[in-house]
């Protein structure tokens, strides 16, 4: 399934069927592969299994759901949409934003020879180092003066405190062995560092972005911390925030807790899915030539 | 900028004086965002592990000026010695098992077959979960007498009786590590898989025609190209780990008797459960400190390779 | 380093919002550095009082909110309600007080007072003429810091022995009174994977609440553990659990965990509490079950067991107005009549002693509870803001007792040396 880029060479990457890409072999890695993701995701099962069990808990658990209590799924779907709809709302956009902000950053401190440009690395790195209530607490207030308080928008500000720093070591490590040759071509056919930034680096890099970009969205969607302290719950509440209607402070519906969660994991499992499409193979390869 | 009937030098020095503005107007939004975001927050939790502060000071605002009593306060602490020990633990048999397993998926899934895209997408299940949901699912599958994997275990006959995953201070740890490589397995598969696909097709084609196949080719080829993401996705894992309570907390609560406290889980307890932020700052500083070691030996070798180019 | 002239995509659209958050960073700093600034900022609609608690499960939710509504409109004000998941709730009003936005009416959980009040942060009641007569001297107690109560509770619960009936009918046990007869009822109700007795021995202040009950009725006290009183507290657990009458498990166990178990037909007895009648009622309607008071060393001891339960504050937000307005909402929400309304709907006992007398007669499911919270002590009565560095030494001294096999006389000698 390698999709390839808009490149005449494509056509040659179609794998030889040679015997190391027999249909039988590539049979035999599909079973390899589902027996692999099948271990690692038993957790999972784990959890959908317990959410169909009557009492929500797995204590009296068979292997296999054969009794489903759906009441957790009923009372999921009732009170969780609109938090569904929000967190979707906020992980995209944290994603989005991370990705603006720190691409031509990442492409700068890996290409440029800026001034500064390790300090501003350093800067990223401790950023990551911070604890995150510490980050919280100080956005508090800021967003109590300014209003951001229960807004979309102050969330995805707040959200993407995850992702930039982290999109940019990512984006700048790939970006690190990207050929300069092209960009100094293009340079020479009289195209500006931001023209060539736009046309020639960012589909080349389209790999990078695309990881960078899911995990942007997965550090917001499950981020529980800037949601709890820059809301107040009356408005806007994302999903990890709407599973404490469940959870209270001596006993828990877990069985509503899980179904919460796995009704909220197919949207954003859609969206992986999609995404990782488009991690084409070899993408810079044969660009230089 | 097209080219103009001026002489070549102020062609030059115009691009290049223009170039500047733009080169530094890349970084601007992401130095601006950083700046305001990160930069009241860094230097709080600086200078706040050396003031005595308590909940009264989050009302007052009135913290006095400690000096060193909160490290050196933090270091006396009898569980000081064994909470690092664990953070080392923890963070190096983690990252050595996330990686390993986390590359060794990778590279199954360099070759495409029916459904590795839809198997890759659900790698990542795991982080779509809320940790509280994920550490309640991983006590029960770890309980002693009634979890599936101590049953699954003694029905296969490796073990004759129920290990007390969670409840014994000698296997705690290991369930916690366990449970944390878990976790970053996915993390690591997704960008080392991303690293593998921008190496281009080609090359290994031509390391085939001088012999190099398998592990010849890993070492070889494969590794040298992988190495910008290698590094940061071990320095990364570095950084993430350290800092990991969530997990910890929800797993064994820090014990049993303190046979999984890290330094992480200290600070959360110093600060919000002894009310004592000072101290919690303190350590928290001690952690970036020990990440900021990673942090410059990264850097180090980075620049190297930098001015050595490719 | 930063250039004005931009020609990245996004950053002029960026930067206008940006600058208005710049704005807000001389502002941070200079938050910071000041102390108590002009006064509150409540919510600016005068007639609108705002209140937080945790109360987010739909029972204790509705309950709550109606309450506080027919009480408010009674007032004349309208009630803003934030709910914020249990164990943050702490941090939240941390963060309210120091960006001086702490709520109208506020809910703090007992043993939290203290140090919310030591803070500075609560107000006095007696500044605005509470009555408190009719609430049972150690409710109080919970709510009082130096001499003055700042904090009120409508209802408490505690924590008593439910037992399953046909098990013990079956086994021929009456339900244990005294010590001794614990011990042989949960050996005799051991069974294939049916363990006699449940409790939750977890490294958290949860753990020390399981163990106070035990440490209290064998006359232990928290001023000071290295008594053989305390030590034979933990000597009860070690023996039951080394029995296998108790899973190795309870050190990881929460309150919860446990009362899974005893729904699961894992656990014949379980030490837990009366907010979990209504689960037992819907997720196993064919289990009978019933409780009796914790058990005693010896017969005719006391059976002391803890005081839990939420207090309501009156913040100091500088707002005389809304503060005086708030007491009287409070002063009504905690008026007998609602006691019993809440104490119904949320299993929990009111803290009016002709109110719980009432109470018992007309829920005799809850009437052990009353009996056992008539008995019961507040766990920051003694030690004030120092409560939880003695419950943090409990539950680590007890922890090694029973995961490293300590000696209990050694684990609680090195816990009250640790306090100092």
């Amino acid at each position: 399934m390698t999709t390839a880029t808009a490149s005449p060479l494509a056509a040659r990457r179609r794998p030889p069927l040679t015997s190391r890409n027999s249909p039988a072999r590539r049979g035999m890695r599909t079973a390899l592969g589902i027996l692999f993701v099948a271990l690692m995701l038993f957790p999972v099962y784990w959890m959908v299994n317990a959410s169909l069990a009557p009492g929500g808990n797995s204590l009296n658990t068979q292997l296999l759901p054969l009794n489903p209590d759906v009441s957790g799924y009923a009372r999921a779907i009732a009170d969780q949409g609109g938090n569904l709809i929000t967190s979707l709302i906020v992980a995209v956009g944290a994603a989005v934003l991370s990705l603006v902000i720190a691409t031509p950053c990442a492409y700068a401190l890996a290409q440029f020879p800026i001034r500064g440009s390790s300090t501003v690395l350093f800067v990223v790195l401790i950023a990551q180092m911070i604890p995150g209530i510490v980050i919280a607490n100080a956005l508090y207030t800021a967003y109590n003066s300014l209003g951001l308080l229960n807004t979309i928008l102050g969330l995805v500000l707040a959200d993407a405190t995850a992702g930039i720093p982290f999109s940019i070591l990512i984006i700048r490590a790939f970006m690190e062995s990207f050929p300069k040759e092209i960009v100094e071509a293009a340079h020479i056919d009289g195209c500006g560092h931001v023209r060539a930034f736009w046309s020639i680096v960012l589909p080349v890099s389209i790999n990078s972005l695309i990881t960078a970009g899911i995990f942007s969205f997965l550090f917001a969607w499950s981020d529980f911390l800037m949601a709890l302290t820059l809301t107040t719950g009356q408005t806007i509440r994302p999903v990890t925030l709407g599973l404490y209607t469940y959870i209270g402070t001596n006993d828990t519906d877990w069985s509503s807790v899980m179904a919460t969660a796995v009704i909220a994991s197919v949207p954003a499992v859609l969206l992986m899915i999609i995404a990782q499409k488009y991690i084409a193979a070899g993408a810079t390869g044969g660009a230089v030539k | 900028m097209t080219a103009q009937t001026t002489t070549p030098a102020t062609v030059r020095r115009r691009r290049a004086h223009g170039s500047a503005l733009v080169r530094y107007g890349f970084i601007a939004p992401a130095v601006l965002y950083l700046a305001l975001f990160f930069g009241y927050p860094i230097v709080k939790n600086f200078t706040m592990s050396f003031q005595e502060y308590t909940s009264a000071t989050f009302f007052t605002g009135e913290a006095s000026f400690a000096g060193l009593d909160n490290y050196l306060a933090v270091l006396a602490d009898p569980v000081f010695s064994k909470a690092m020990v664990n953070t080392v633990i923890f963070t190096v048999v983690s990252i050595a098992g996330q990686f390993v397993i986390g590359m060794a998926l990778a590279l199954f899934f360099r070759r495409s077959f029916p459904l590795s895209g839809f198997l890759r997408s659900m790698l990542l299940l795991p982080w779509l979960l809320p940790m509280i949901v994920s550490a309640a699912v991983w006590r029960w599958i770890l309980e002693q007498d009634s979890g599936i994997l101590n049953q699954a275990l003694s029905t296969i006959g490796l073990i004759s009786s129920p290990i007390p995953w969670l409840s014994s201070s000698d296997t705690a740890l290991i369930a916690v590590v366990m449970v944390n490589i878990w976790l970053g397995i996915p993390f690591n598969v997704v960008l080392l898989y991303s690293g593998l696909q921008s190496i281009p097709e080609e090359l290994y084609e031509a390391g085939e025609i001088d012999g190099a196949t398998g592990w010849a080719a890993f070492r070889h080829l494969t590794l040298p190209l992988l190495r910008p993401v290698v590094s940061v996705v071990l320095l990364l894992g570095v950084i993430y780990t350290i800092k990991v309570i969530d997990l910890i907390l929800g797993l064994t609560g820090g014990g049993p008797a303190n046979a999984t406290q890290t330094i992480a889980t200290r600070s959360y307890e110093m600060s919000f459960i002894e009310f004592d932020f000072g101290q919690g700052a303190a350590l928290g500083n001690i952690l970036i400190l020990i990440a900021l070691l990673f942090s410059v030996i990264y850097l180090r070798a980075n620049a190297r390779s930098m001015k050595e180019g490719r | 380093m930063m250039s004005t002239h931009t020609s990245a995509p996004a950053g002029p659209v960026l930067r206008r919002r940006s600058l208005g958050a710049l704005a807000a960073v001389p502002g941070l700093l200079s938050l910071a550095a000041c102390g108590s600034s002009d006064g509150g900022s409540t919510s600016g609609d005068p007639s609108t009082l705002r209140v937080v608690d945790y109360y987010n499960t739909p029972a204790d939710d509705k309950v709550i909110q109606e309450t506080l509504e027919s009480v408010g409109a009674e007032v004349g004000v309208t009630i803003s309600r934030e709910k914020v998941p249990g164990d943050q709730l702490i941090q939240k009003v941390l963060q309210m007080s120091s960006s001086k936005t702490l709520p109208d009416i506020l809910m703090l959980d007992n043993p939290d007072l203290q140090e919310i009040a030591s803070s500075g942060a609560l107000a006095p009641l007696d500044d605005f003429g509470f009555d408190t007569s009719g609430i049972s001297p150690e409710i109080l107690a919970a709510g009082t810091y130096e001499g003055k109560v700042y904090g009120i509770a409508p209802t408490v619960n505690t924590i008593a022995l439910f037992f399953n009936t046909a098990m013990l009918e079956e086994a021929a046990i009456e339900p244990p009174t005294t010590w001794e007869e614990l011990t042989a009822a949960a050996k005799a109700l051991t069974h294939d994977d049916v363990y006699g007795l449940a409790f939750s021995a977890i490294a958290t202040y949860e753990g020390t609440w399981q163990f106070l009950p035990f440490m209290w009725s064998n006359g232990g006290d928290e001023t000071d553990l290295a008594t053989p009183e305390v030590a034979g507290a933990a000597q009860l657990w070690a023996d039951l659990v080394a029995d296998g009458s108790a899973s190795k498990s309870v050190v990881n166990w929460g309150q919860g965990d446990a009362m899974d178990q005893f729904k699961a037909e894992k656990a014949a007895m379980v030490v837990n509490g009366p907010w979990n009648i209504t689960g037992l009622q819907e997720d196993a309607p064919d289990l009978d079950w019933d409780v009796v008071i914790i058990p005693v060393p010896a017969a005719g001891d006391d059976s002391v067991a803890p005081l839990g339960g939420e207090v309501w504050t009156i913040p100091q937000t500088g707002d005389e107005e809304k503060q005086k307005k708030a007491a009287e909402v409070l002063q009504k929400f905690v008026s007998a009549e609602n006691q019993l309304v809440m104490g119904a709907a949320r299993n929990t006992i009111p803290s009016d002693i002709e109110a719980a007398t009432t109470f018992a007669e007309e829920h005799p499911e809850l009437a052990t509870f009353v009996e056992q919270v008539s008995t019961a002590r507040s766990r920051t009565g003694k030690l004030g803001t120092e409560w939880p560095a003695t419950a943090k030494a409990i539950y680590t001294a007890f922890q090694q007792v029973l995961v490293d096999g300590t000696d209990p006389e050694t684990a609680f000698a090195d816990a009250a040396a640790s306090l100092g």
